[in-house]
């Protein structure tokens, strides 16, 4: 059986705030907000396996998404393809960022990128999630690990 | 919305009474940068409103006095003060310190701590063995000194200067930080201090590392700081300053002497200084600086 | 001066490269390892390589030892920059042959700070 570890809500809150202001700028602080009904334009998660097993995703609407791959790459415009990579990337800070509040050696997964939701596998239970609004606009981050059979 | 010129006025009055640091006109952007997160906090509708209720909250205060001093530091922080430290320093006060086999150093205006820690890694390498050292980190701010003693880093600040091997070698995991080993924290003690005023009883010091601080004050406050340290350094001590500050027509207590990219500054009459000389006493600092 | 820029993303590559450019560098990218080691492989020797770790078809720590088991490419000095964060991987690229490691996120300040102490780039401190 494994025993079912989960990242504190603070220390995934403090990393995500580190990756949003190093690539974005600190002019705009990541607020913590309220749980909403999100329309996700673009998700992305990444799988962790060995000592610990969980995935991270981070869903975001689409003019967000854009907003973040425009500051990443310094576009004006952005193709879907630079969309999926930035968002990829964000996700894979984050993702490997949560692989080390965890107990190791564990593998990081390469990033799996969707327009609108990635599906989460089914017999996972969310354990860690984190609403936040940047610039008037909310985002998704969460942690899932294998529930316990 | 701009702050307006009389909370501007206090403000930089306030942080000059209270830490002698200046905020000359031209820095109203940056006090209203700094002040408008505690406006919010403090439900003020913006910072002229968070000024009036300063005027009538010491609790208030002093946490816009926090929010107001620059914390910027890194890890062995322009390196080449740190190459002097093992190179030329240390070196020094291990030769004529057989008698004690002790070395005494102040981290003045150590901000979050890098530069103490710092300290402590090249003295954990290169002290001989049998030889003990204490290094006094000190500050105004009581949050950077709870900090130094929690010695614990994000990730973000990790990276800023600090060597790969040693972040292996001294470091582990704490949740999304980084926690510095006992064996250093053992080498760091705290105290508040607040240059601007006259000093608590100090012991004496064989290295003052004091940067990146003076840059904040008027050239008389800068004076009577270097004067001050020079009473408790040891007479064959060293003072380190930031890469953009000097003694330069400050004081005339203190010799420079050049090391690679860096000034390092010694207490008049040093090289008269016997080797092997007692713990020196406050009066006979008194005549070497005379 | 090269960089060789070596990352599957290329947001990420973006951002490497902007911070290179302005220390001195001229860059080099390649998507993956195997990538970076055609560019070697076709002579395209750098003095330095930014090195992610997770990629596909040759990870970055494969990479390196790939770079440290051919003699002639010993004088390339090697930065892992990557979202690994344990403390054991960093020990395990530090004994593969990486020189220096910066763990994403990193502000530019993170990578001029560590290309100073691998002594690639010199800061101006004023006298
Ligand atoms: C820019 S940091 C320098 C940190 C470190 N010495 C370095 O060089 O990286 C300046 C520090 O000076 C402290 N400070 C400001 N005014 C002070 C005063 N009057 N007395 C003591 N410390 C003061 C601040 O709290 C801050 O931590």
């Amino acid at each position: 059986m494994t025993i079912t570890v989960e990242p504190s809500y603070d220390d995934v809150q403090m990393l995500v705030d580190e990756v949003w202001t190093s690539f974005l700028g600190s002019e705009e602080p990541l607020l913590p907000g309220a749980p909403t009904d999100l329309a996700v334009g673009w998700s992305a998660a990444v799988t962790v396996s060995g000592e610990w097993h969980g995935m991270v995703s981070v869903e975001l609407p689409t003019g967000l998404a854009e907003e973040v791959t425009r500051r990443m790459l310094m576009v004006e415009e952005t193709l879907d393809e630079d969309v999926a990579d930035a968002v990829g990337e964000l996700v894979n800070m984050i993702g490997g960022n949560v692989k080390s509040l965890m107990p190791g050696p564990s593998v990081l997964s390469l990033p799996v990128v969707a327009a609108g939701r990635v599906a989460r596998p089914s017999d996972s239970v969310e354990v860690c999630r984190l609403d936040a609004s940047w610039a008037g606009t909310p985002l998704l981050v969460s942690v899932y690990v294998r529930k316990d059979a | 919305m701009t702050i307006s010129d009389s909370s501007f006025a206090f403000v930089s009055d306030l942080a000059r009474r209270e830490t002698a640091m200046l905020y000359d006109p031209g820095k109203e952007y940056l006090v209203e940068a700094r002040l408008l997160p505690l406006a919010r906090e403090a439900g003020c509708t913006d910072v002229d409103a968070y000024v009036l209720r300063l005027q009538v909250d010491a609790a208030e205060r002093a946490k816009a006095l926090d929010a107001l001093t620059i914390n910027e530091t890194s890890w062995f922080r322009d390196m080449a003060p740190y190459q002097a430290f093992t190179e030329l320093m240390l070196p020094s006060i291990v030769a004529r310190r057989e008698h004690t086999r002790h070395i005494s150093i102040w981290s003045a205006a150590c901000s979050s701590g890098q530069e103490a820690y710092s300290l402590s890694m090249l003295l954990d390498e290169h002290l001989p063995p049998g030889w003990t050292a204490q290094i006094l980190a000190t500050d105004i701010s009581h949050k950077m000194l709870a900090r130094v003693e929690a010695g614990r880093y994000s990730q973000v600040e990790m990276n800023r200067g600090l060597p790969a091997t040693s972040l292996v070698k001294y470091f582990s995991r704490a949740g999304s930080e980084w926690e510095v080993n006992d064996n250093l924290k053992k080498m760091v003690r705290t105290q508040h201090l607040n240059l601007s005023t006259s000093f608590p009883p100090l012991p004496t010091f064989d290295i003052v590392f004091i940067r990146n601080v003076l840059i904040y004050f008027d050239l008389d406050v800068k004076r009577d700081i270097l004067r001050r340290v020079g009473q408790v350094i040891s007479p064959d001590g060293f003072m380190l300053l930031g890469s953009s500050e000097t003694t330069l027509d400050l004081d005339d207590h203190w010799d420079r002497e050049a090391h690679g990219r860096v000034q390092v500054h010694r207490p008049v009459g040093y090289a008269n200084v016997p080797a092997f000389s007692p713990q020196p006493t406050p009066e006979s600092i008194a005549m070497t600086g005379a | 001066m090269y960089a060789l820029i070596i990352d599957d993303s290329r947001a990420m590559r973006s951002i490497l490269r902007r911070i290179v450019t302005d220390l001195g560098f001229e860059t080099l990218e390649a998507a993956d390892g195997q990538e970076a080691l055609d560019h070697l492989n076709a002579g395209r020797i750098p003095t330095l390589c930014l090195i992610d770790w997770n990629m596909p078809v040759m990870d970055g720590y494969t990479f390196i030892t790939n770079v440290r088991a051919n003699s002639e490419w010993r004088d390339i000095t090697l930065m892992m920059v990557t979202t690994e964060s344990e403390h054991g991987q960093i020990v395990k690229a530090l004994a593969a042959g990486a020189h220096e490691y910066v763990i994403k996120p990193f502000t530019p300040d993170a990578i001029a700070d560590k290309l100073e102490l691998l002594g690639l780039v010199a800061k101006a401190v004023p006298a």
